[in-house]
């Protein structure tokens, strides 16, 4: 069981980072939109995962409205969970609500954020979005009502009705929108979209020049990849059960990811999963690992900042690449293409 | 009326933070790359502080070690990524090689916080040194301390760009790289030197800090928005914009924020994000900065 439960946490975690480094490649590696922020929208999303679910089952079952989700967290917890064990379909409303509150929420946010972001140079874009994401920490770390400050808040957990199998429903659930934005990712990608998305990143004037809305389809792209980190902010979010905004730092969800997409090969959806399953391995190795360092007299999960430092030290020197590189289009490809057409 | 304690934080606050914003700018200028590192730089020399206080010693005695450590740490830097760009590497791979540093240093910081906790059952994480300042006319030290060593520096350094050979220099890299090289100008001599000069500037700033704020392993990153935002406000590639950015940052977080507590208390818990909020506005409505207004101004 114990083994059936590690496989099953890292295929989930190895899922919500693969739907963050898919967003990330879509916006760097096709697009050329270098996002440091990752995490705001990611942060959005398990904001109001922690926020929506649990007072709309309040206000469903018509519990005490003195009663306060955050302030009395532990005992609307403990009745919500004795009635939604009982009732799947007000659980899968409760999901279905919020994911599609949190997406209309994020791509409003990210076609919003735009604005000032597209007005920079591609690096000050960057720290824009990596000072918005930390800013949002901060007001999510202040606001005790929004997701339980500092210390957090538990959530409901839509899959409560499958009783002891809980985790593995929102684990299988995890999976299953992995794979399909994962599919959705590759069609977009190979789709003229995904040309026109290329040519924009190699050439913004070209683009341009041949009539098309450069800023237009940047917004657009950043407004969608938003929609999805904030997804990936949910699932998290219902995985750990809990919400605790101060651990969304930019070192796990925005360079860590940084990280995987390069390692695995900038551009390449099929080189950033490569990147992403080697790193989560690597990271839960790690977490089993650190009990044996107990005479060290510091914490050695500081290490991991430093092994990840090292590692994109050694990738950026002598792989910058990564190992799966992005994969040119051959001649041959084309003239079978032109020839089919002319066919 | 503004109470002395919040005008004092704002002054002290602005000294700080304009420098550092002017240290951020200057290396952006050498080399186009934002150094993300440059906050978690400035406040490594923090501990360097504590450490001195621990051996009973006055923590100005740690401000020229600070300089040295923050210098050191840049020049280091500046190596790798003028090691990177000369291999033709992207924007992008330069501003992941700073954050390399960040990483290190953010994680050498906790590592040394959770050492001083061990050896010394002292909670590093989370640490003020005000009591070990002194005074001067009834008011604190670090307020002079700080005022002086920003208008030394400032003053210095524009004495060094307008007056020296090394500044004509500096000037002509920080200009045209290309251009200075061809005159014959030895470039990267130049821009190591700056390096460390500014990495010195981010380590005495960093070194002041925790005599007048609370410090914690985070304030880098935090402390990174009101930079940013004073860069933005100054108008992206100005120096002497950052510095006045530096100040209306400083002010409005300090004084601004206590102004509208008076009518909504729970502002002044946000107030770190008062800074990008204004650095928000000012991209859209103002993109060029003070530099920009000034030189509109100027032209009439």
């Amino acid at each position: 069981m114990f083994l059936i439960d590690l496989i099953m946490d890292i295929i989930a975690f190895f899922c919500i980072y693969a739907i963050i480094t898919l967003s990330l490649n879509f916006q760097q590696g096709y697009t050329g939109i270098f996002n440091l922020g990752l995490y705001f929208p990611i942060i959005v999303g398990a904001i109001i995962t922690a926020y929506l679910p649990g007072r709309l089952a309040m206000i469903i079952y018509g519990l005490d409205p003195k009663l306060d989700f955050s302030a009395n967290n532990a005992l609307v917890l403990s009745i919500l969970r004795t009635k939604l064990s009982s009732d799947p379909l007000t659980s899968i409303l409760l999901l279905t609500l919020t994911l599609a509150t949190v997406a209309l929420v994020c791509y409003f946010i990210g076609f919003l954020s735009s604005y000032p972001a597209l007005k920079l140079p591609a690096d000050y874009l960057a720290l824009f979005m990596l000072c918005a994401g930390e800013s949002l920490r901060v007001i999510g770390m202040q606001t005790d009502w929004l997701a339980g400050g500092v210390m957090g808040i538990t959530i409901v957990n839509p899959f409560w009705w499958l009783g002891g199998y809980s985790y593995y429903g929102i684990a299988s659930f995890t999976i299953i929108s992995t794979i399909l934005i994962a599919l959705l990712y590759h069609r977009l990608c190979e789709s003229p979209l995904g040309r026109l998305l290329k040519s924009i990143r190699e050439n913004e004037l070209t683009a341009e020049s041949v009539g098309k809305d450069v800023n237009s389809v940047k917004r657009k792209t950043l407004a969608f990849s938003f929609m999805i980190l904030g997804l990936a902010g949910v699932l998290h979010a219902f995985l750990m059960g809990a919400v605790v905004v101060g651990g969304y730092t930019r070192v796990d969800f925005s360079f860590w990811p940084w990280l995987m997409m390069i390692i695995g090969g900038t551009g390449n959806n099929i080189g950033v999963f490569l990147g992403t399953f080697s790193l989560v391995i690597m990271r839960r190795i790690m977490i089993v690992g650190k009990h044996y360092f107990w005479f060290l007299p510091f914490n050695v999960v500081w290490f991991e900042p430093i092994l990840l430092a090292i590692m994109l030290m050694v990738t950026l020197v002598f792989r910058p690449e990564g190992i799966l590189p992005e994969r040119s289009p051959k001649i041959k490809d084309y003239l079978r293409k032109v020839l089919k057409l002319e066919s | 009326m503004v109470p002395l304690p919040i005008l004092l934080t704002a002054i002290v606050y602005s000294f700080i933070l304009s420098l550092l914003a002017m240290g951020f700018t200057l290396q952006y200028i050498t080399l186009s790359v934002p150094n993300l590192a440059y906050a978690t730089i400035a406040f490594a020399s923090t501990y360097l502080t504590l450490t001195f206080s621990l051996m009973n010693l006055s923590p100005y005695v740690a401000m020229p070690f600070g300089f040295l450590l923050g210098g050191a740490i840049s020049f280091i830097l500046y190596k790798f990524v003028a090691f990177l760009r000369n291999r033709g590497t992207s924007i992008v791979g330069l501003m992941m090689a700073t954050i390399v540093f960040d990483l290190i240093i953010y994680a050498g910081m906790n590592i040394y916080a959770d050492y001083l906790a061990y050896v010394f059952k002292l909670y590093a994480g989370s640490f003020s040194l005000s009591e070990f300042d002194f005074k001067i006319f009834s008011l604190p030290a670090v307020l002079f301390v700080s005022g002086l060593t920003s208008v030394g520096l400032v003053a210095f350094f524009t004495l060094m760009l307008v007056k020296t050979k090394f500044g004509v220099a500096m000037r002509a890299v920080m200009e045209n790289y290309s251009l200075a090289s061809v005159h014959g100008i030895n470039t990267e001599r130049i821009l190591s030197i700056a390096w460390f000069f500014v990495g010195g500037i981010a380590g005495l700033s960093g070194s002041l800090y925790p005599i007048w704020f609370a410090m914690d392993p985070w304030v880098g990153a935090r402390m990174f928005i009101s930079i940013f935002a004073a860069c933005v406000i100054g108008g992206l590639r100005s120096i002497y914009g950052s510095l006045l950015g530096g100040f209306i940052i400083a002010f409005s977080e300090v004084v601004v924020t206590y102004f509208l507590s008076l009518y909504f208390p729970w502002i002044w818990a946000y107030r770190a994000v008062t800074s990008m909020v204004i650095a928000a506005f000012a991209l859209v409505e103002m993109p060029s900065g003070i530099a920009g207004l000034i030189e509109k101004l100027r032209r009439g």
